[in-house]
């Protein structure tokens, strides 16, 4: 083998501890908690005797039997007017759009007799292709939560009338225009041309003479003037602050943007704290344009360094990875810089980092494979210091990036926050001159640094007016909320790359229609506005601006019509001219403020997750429940810190159930926070790692209380929001934590799972060579040593339906799965899995039919001298390892061990290759889970829709949350298996579609939730029996099935993960 | 790509209805002299005699206009005579029903002579509808014949005991008669003593027994959850045999969605009033049942406008699947080009209440998946399988032809999932 990598799945493994070999060798771990079925209490006073036990069974019989013989009576209602395009059992879709404030996909929403039930990306999106997150796919169930505003509120009094509500907002605000104050509007990005519009008639509505102050360099006020301007004045705050960047664009060329990346032209792509592929900026874009240059045998491949703190999924994907401290991200960047500008022939100034896992030579090396990719490479900085952003924009133009793989024409419009808002809008109000605060879509109670002041501040105005779809810290405070729909509710258009304009329409009648009212339209009434209607607002804005921006379509209604249903419509002319922005460097004052940056201490990192992002979906317990894909915990936040450390320091390392972690008391910038610790192999030493979007009190029922907030720790200095803070303490109490991990128990002990090698092995060397293949085929050796391979041998006749019509089957690309999980949220949704919440969690009775397992490697010698393993040695190397994911679901084995020790037939082999599970047969003996090499079968414990331990955490407890269920799969009850179908709904309905229409089925027609969810391109869904994706990947040389060597033959396979090394790196 | 906003009544052209109406009744009218036949065939879908319709009410209508030829020649083409005549009357109509014009009417000069004559001189209506039959009893009443069988037992039972107690207090009085002791055993005794004597008998009585009450209780609970034959009462007393039977109207027709979705649907109250909005009166109930269509719809006959509030109909769903079954209508009508009646039976001939024909249990439609032979031929989908199965089985003389179950249609998860 060339590829010497152990893989392990848990220190504890690594480590081989025995407590947990023993657990984990076992399928269930606790002996069968009956005393939770029937409540402990009742079990423990159960007086019943035999002879009562008999009568009941007899009584319990009879009653059944006259139940089931009285006929239920149904009603079926049908519409009185049926809408033309509403068939019952025919799903429709609409092209929408997703934007929560931060990121942005184009989606196709999937309606059921008019209520979404499912959401995708949109592959012909000029934006996303397809690209969206777990966040956005599991936005469908965020619309039907009942702790969503129902009706207006006003802080004394409770619920009200939009009439009262209505008066009362717009005489106060006309009171405070009038005393001269100004009504501060804070509002997220919009990036929405229409939107922008009504928030432009607003304003309009309060224009007005007033006087304003004039001051002198110390703040006094020195005077004053008259102007005519807007009562209302704007603040965009993000709860992610991007400002920096802007910032620095502005200094280096003269406009404050963000601008468009294009990661499918960079050939290097070095990243310094960016988690490009997951949470930072257009990630939904980037992760798919990356993805689409990391084929082997593409043209070429990307080159990836990542250097960062923690190990973020970015990293995790990275082919050169180094972790650095936070105050170390600008001397990189600067030195990075220095090695450029030195093969360019100028020179720079270089400075010292912390070189225990070889950064400097990795910088050294990046530099020089940039060099040699001039103007095919990409250098982006997750900082938001505006002097960090600016070396970056520095390198990236000295490397002739600006034109190529960075777009500035074609600006990216999210994260328009601007940090000096904060500061402008707490000292607006404590010197009095603001005299009403209308927060729409912000929460900064909750997600502002402590040191802005913006909590205290906000107490002190007269009048603080929320306009919100859901209840959050800020809104409890306000006077008065006006409730917004829900985006699948709306109407909205946005502009999130400049000329791509794309269209939101609601896709089902408003929840609440009396209590609820469209943003937009508030805003239009309180400026007292003719026409509050939005729809027409929006269209007319369409008409005027946008429609006249093209000549394609020379009627209004056909442009319109087109737009909505693509979603989406391109106007950005391709012959636009650069409009000769020129480079101003900024570098000396950069490097001089890079210079004072020290090292001090434990270093801590804020950083977002891919499930719960900055918080605002907190209440959505499939996010919650979504495993994070590096750490695998779900349900809490927590300390990453790296296991040398917390052996250093006595931490738990494991995260076993029997091994709860321990708390550690965390001080940074004046604030405190308590947290369990988390072992993170590769993140730096001495620094940790918390997530930010946690400790939600206002949240909801499945939100509230869980994690702890850590907005409140970042720093704020010089006008911008940092997520990098030094000189932190971190003291351990002593106490302990339960944990919900999901990957201690799915163990592979050390087996080749993840299959991987490096580019030059490849390309050079044959995948079944003797000594270094890199994708053997396993073989069985009988007594006289000859050689079979496994796919070859049989202890059954082969299925029917191997050589038959069709064979339906999966590959899953290791190279392009990032590991972000929009699969596993999105399987979810579709096959109605439940949520089960944390402490089942722990118990390891997750019900995840797809699960993304996480390895990390190590390039430890795996066997002692004696032939023994070697899993103690291992430990060494571990500081800073890889990090590969795998996604796993049911294997659908045509030789499946779990058919055949079944005893009541629930689990049966289809023709078409399906591994079916007939949960009406099932007993819930669970042999097949025990039988199943893999560990796809999960055993339903509870009625989860209705028992009231999980009334907190499942959303199919209520009517509302019932509604986002899909009707064509069953809601499987207590005591039955279940497990990945492949989507067998979705494959009998494109079957069904294609037998109407007397046509073989296409390749691509079908799609499984998790093909659907991935625009990577990672997992491929289809016919192997036919000319497909599917059947092509199966036979290339990089596929390989899981556990080959047991003979299951499954109609999942694998491709190899092919790193871009060369296999000589540092 | 609109989401709602469905404004369904003022779509409906007089043409469409007129097409509709002379579709569904037939053109056979057209062949006899008889107006009131004619009248019906051409011109009742939207014009009545003494009521405003779709087309103005037809009662004197001759003496409205100026001339019976203008008349004539406004039925055979209102187009043409209301560009080419000028006749100011016929520009007011044509106005006052906003521009909608009467279609040209394929009738000679003798039918609308026929037609005129019917309107001038209708017979004197029928004071009530003619009910055919009773339309409460239905044929579905449960079966009493296992009560009047418990009966039986039961007074059988009585007797039985009478006359052993007849028979003691016989004996016992002829003892006391005789004055000699007579040993009275008690029933049981007597039984087992009887037992006792006959053994093989009473074996042979308690297998026939045992027997007897294993089928009862294996059927009985084979029939829990079949509900063959239900009938329940509906909210309007719909007529399955005057629509689809006497009338001939397509299944599909009200019932479209089986060949789009998995439900067959049933019909919103728009697509009745496609038809109801002239057929105000039922041969069976009169205005009664139709009237609640009307209700529902919110349409109001008088002014024929819908202007009042809409109620849904609450049916009774007769066929229930259980949840965990999937069943696609499409699937077997379109593609397996089954005909309605193969699951629901004769439907046109069922009078009210409609009644769940088959058993809709796993079983039945089991038997009919191993029966029913596969439409490949002429769908392109089956083509490749088609030919594999064809080698497959080509050596095999008694294999005639390829049924579902031939095509996994046995499978748990083509209906469980």
């Amino acid at each position: 083998m060339a590829n010497e990598k152990t893989y392990w799945n848990s220190l504890e493994q690594l480590n081989g501890d025995q407590a947990f070999l023993e657990t984990a060798e076992k399928e269930f771990k606790d002996p069968i908690p009956v005393e939770e079925f029937v409540g402990k209490q009742e079990f423990d006073s159960n007086t019943t005797n035999r002879r009562d036990f008999l009568k009941f069974v007899g009584f319990s019989l009879g009653a059944a039997t006259l139940a089931a013989c009285e006929t239920p009576v149904i009603k079926s209602i049908p519409y009185v007017m049926k809408p033309e395009e509403v068939y019952p059992g025919v799903a429709n879709w609409y092209a929408s759009s997703y934007m929560d404030g931060s990121e942005f996909a184009s989606i196709l929403v999937k309606t059921r007799e008019g209520r979404p039930v499912f959401i995708k990306g949109n592959r012909d999106s000029n934006i996303t292709k397809g690209g969206i997150s777990a966040r956005g796919v599991s936005s469908v169930l965020s619309l039907y939560d009942q702790a969503r505003y129902q009706a207006p509120q006003k802080k004394e009094g409770g619920e009200t009338t939009w009439a009262e509500l209505d008066a009362e907002v717009m005489m106060k605000l006309k009171e405070v225009a009038a005393s001269g104050k100004t009504i501060a509007l804070a509002t997220n990005t919009i990036a929405s041309p229409s939107t922008e519009a009504a928030i432009k008639t607003f304003q309009d509505a309060f224009m007005g003479e007033r006087s304003v102050n004039e001051y002198d360099e110390n703040g006094e006020v020195v005077g004053a003037t008259t102007i005519t301007a807007s009562s209302v004045e704007r603040y965009t705050i993000d709860p992610i602050s991007y400002s920096g960047m802007r910032e620095a664009n502005a200094k280096n060329f003269g406009k404050r943007v963000l601008p468009n990346y294009d990661f499918s032209k960079a050939k290097v792509i070095v990243s310094v704290g960016a988690d490009f592929l997951s949470t930072w900026l257009n990630a939904n874009s980037y992760s798919n344009q990356y993805t689409s240059r990391r084929d082997p045998d593409g043209a070429w491949m990307n080159r990836h360094f990542q250097f960062e703190t923690n190990m973020s999924v970015t990293g995790s994907n990275a082919d050169v990875r180094a972790a650095i401290k936070p105050s170390e991200y600008g001397k990189a960047l600067a030195n990075l810089h220095n090695a450029l500008a030195k093969m360019a022939g100028t020179s720079g100034k270089s400075f010292e980092i912390d070189n225990d896992n070889n950064a400097a030579e990795k910088i050294q090396q990046a530099a020089k494979e940039l060099w040699a990719a001039k103007g095919a490479s990409i250098v982006v900085c997750g900082s938001n210091d505006p002097n960090h952003q600016m070396i970056a924009n520095e390198i990236n133009n000295l490397l002739g990036n600006y034109g190529s793989t960075i777009d500035l024409n074609k600006s990216l419009n999210l994260s328009q926050g601007n940090d000096y808002n904060l500061s402008q809008l707490t000292n607006g109000i404590n010197q009095d001159r603001v005299g009403a605060v209308i927060l729409y879509g912000v929460n900064p109670v909750y997600n502002a640094p402590a040191a802005s002041g913006m909590t205290e501040a906000l107490s002190k105005v007269g009048l603080k007016v929320a306009i919100a779809e859901r209840p959050d810290e800020s809104t409890v405070l306000c006077d008065y909320v006006a409730p917004d729909v829900n985006f699948l509710e709306a109407w909205n258009d946005y502009e999130v790359v400049t000329g791509e304009y794309s269209l939101a329409q609601p896709v089902i009648k408003k929840l609440f229609p009396a209590g609820t009212r469209q943003a937009q339209s508030t805003l239009l009434r309180w400026a007292g506005a003719e026409n509050t209607d939005y729809y027409t607002f929006l269209t007319s804005n369409w008409e005027k601006n946008i429609f006249t921006k093209q000549s394609k379509e020379s009627f209004f209604k056909a442009f319109w019509n087109t737009s909505l249903h693509n979603g989406m419509v391109s106007l950005a002319s391709s012959s636009e001219v650069a409009d000769g922005t020129t480079f101003t460097s900024g570098a000396s004052d950069a490097l001089a403020s890079i210079s004072k940056e020290k090292s001090d201490g434990w270093e801590l990192q804020l950083y977002t997750k891919t499930s719960i992002g900055d918080g605002r979906a907190a209440n959505n317990p499939h996010l919650q429940e979504m495993p994070d894909p590096i750490s695998r915990i779900s349900w809490d936040n927590y300390i990453t810190m790296n296991p040398a450390d917390m052996l250093d320091q006595g931490y738990e390392t494991r995260t076993a159930q029997e091994t709860p972690a321990h708390l550690a008391k965390v001080l940074a910038g004046g604030q405190e926070v308590t947290l369990p610790v988390v072992a993170a192999p590769g993140q730096k030493r001495n620094t940790i790692g918390i997530a930010l979007g946690y400790g939600r009190t206002e949240a909801g029922k499945a939100g509230n209380g869980i994690g702890q907030n850590a907005y409140s720790m970042s720093t704020f200095k010089s006008g911008n929001v940092g997520y990098g803070v030094t000189g932190v303490s971190v003291e351990k109490t002593g106490e302990t934590y339960a944990i919900a991990s999901i990957q201690t128990h799915h163990t592979m002990m050390g087996r080749k799972i993840v299959n991987e090698t490096n580019v030059t092995t490849y390309k050079n060397v044959d995948r079944s060579d003797k000594q270094n293949g890199w994708n053997p085929i396993p073989v069985l050796k009988n007594a006289f040593g000859e050689e079979t391979p496994m796919g070859e041998v049989d202890l059954w006749s082969a299925q029917p339906g191997i050589a038959r019509h069709h064979l339906w089957g999966m590959s899953i690309d290791l190279n392009a799965c990032t590991g972000c999980g929009a699969c596993v949220t999105s399987c979810h949704i579709n096959n109605n899995v439940p949520v089960v919440g944390k402490d089942e969690i722990r118990r390891t009775r997750s019900m995840f039919w797809l699960r993304i397992d996480r390895y990390y490697t190590s390039d430890a010698d795996p066997n002692k001298n004696d032939g023994e393993k070697n899993y103690s040695e291992m430990e060494n190397p571990s500081a800073y390892p890889d990090a590969v994911f795998q996604p796993v679901m049911c294997q659908h084995c045509n030789h499946a061990p779990c058919e055949t020790v079944c005893p009541v037939a629930a689990t049966t082999h289809s023709d078409e290759g399906f591994n079916q599970m007939a949960y009406n047969r099932c007993v819930g003996t669970r042999y097949c889970a025990n039988n199943c090499p893999y560990k796809v079968r999960r055993f339903n414990w509870f009625n989860y829709n209705a028992d009231p331990m999980f009334t907190d955490v499942n959303p199919s407890q209520d009517d509302l949350g019932r509604m986002v269920l899909n009707p064509d799969v069953v809601v499987r009850s207590r005591g039955v298996m279940e497990k990945c179908s492949l989507c067998i709904q979705d494959v009998q309905a494109g079957k069904l579609q294609a037998k109407k229409e007397g046509r073989p089925v296409k390749d691509g027609e079908i799609q499984t939730a998790c093909s659907a969810a991935c625009a990577n391109g990672a997992i491929v869904f289809g016919d192997l029996n036919d000319e497909t994706e599917v059947a092509k990947r199966a036979t290339h040389g990089r596929s390989y099935a899981l556990l080959e060597e047991v003979g299951t033959r499954p109609n999942v396979s694998y491709l190899t993960k092919v790193r871009n090394r060369s296999g000589e790196e540092v | 790509m609109t989401l709602l906003g469905m404004h369904f009544a003022p779509r409906f052209h007089a043409t469409f209805f007129a097409l509709l109406i002379f579709l569904l009744i037939g053109s056979s009218a057209g062949m006899a002299q008889d107006g009131e036949k004619l009248f019906r065939a051409n011109c009742a879908s939207c014009h009545k005699l003494d009521k405003k319709l779709i087309g103005p009410a037809l009662s004197g209508v001759t003496e409205r206009w100026e001339s019976r030829e203008n008349l004539v020649a406004w039925i055979k083409n209102s187009q043409e005579y209301l560009e080419t005549s000028g006749d100011a009357y016929a520009t007011a109509l044509f106005e006052e029903y906003n521009g909608s014009i009467m279609p040209a009417q394929a009738v000679n000069d003798e039918d609308i002579a026929a037609i005129l004559g019917y309107i001038e001189n209708p017979p004197i209506a029928a004071a009530a509808p003619v009910v055919v039959g009773d339309p409460t009893t239905t044929s579905n009443d449960p079966d009493y014949s296992i009560y009047w069988l418990a009966g039986f037992i039961v007074l059988a039972l009585i007797l039985i005991r009478v006359l052993f107690s007849l028979s003691k207090s016989l004996k016992r009085m002829n003892a006391e008669v005789e004055g000699t002791e007579v040993k009275i055993t008690s029933y049981f005794g007597s039984i087992s003593k009887w037992m006792g004597n006959n053994k093989r008998a009473s074996l042979g009585i308690s297998i026939v027994l045992l027997v007897f009450v294993l089928v009862q209780t294996w059927y009985g609970a084979k029939g829990i959850g079949v509900y063959q034959g239900y009938a329940p009462e509906q909210p309007i007393k719909f007529s399955h045999k005057i629509h689809a039977g006497d009338n001939g109207i397509n299944c599909v027709y009200c019932h479209h969605s089986a060949e789009k979705g998995k439900n067959a649907g049933i019909p919103s109250v728009n697509v009745c009033m496609n038809c109801h909005k002239g057929i105000e009166e039922g041969s069976l109930y009169g205005t009664e049942e139709i009237g609640k269509i009307y209700e529902a719809a919110g349409y109001n006959p008088e002014t024929a406008a819908y202007d009042k509030p809409q109620m849904p109909i609450k049916w009774v769903r007769i066929h229930n699947l259980p949840d965990f079954a999937y069943f696609n209508h499409s699937q077997h009508v379109i593609v397996g080009e089954q005909e309605c009646q193969t699951c629901h039976g004769e439907v046109e001939s069922y009078d009210y209440p409609m009644k769940q024909y088959a058993e809709l249990t796993m079983g039945w439609c089991i038997n009919c998946h191993r029966e029913t032979e596969v439409k490949t031929a002429s769908n392109d989908y089956y083509s490749k399988l088609h030919q594999q199965l064809k080698e497959k089985y080509k050596d095999d003389p008694e294999r005639k032809k390829f049924t579902v179950e031939d095509i996994g249609g046995l499978e748990c998860a083509k209906c469980h999932y």
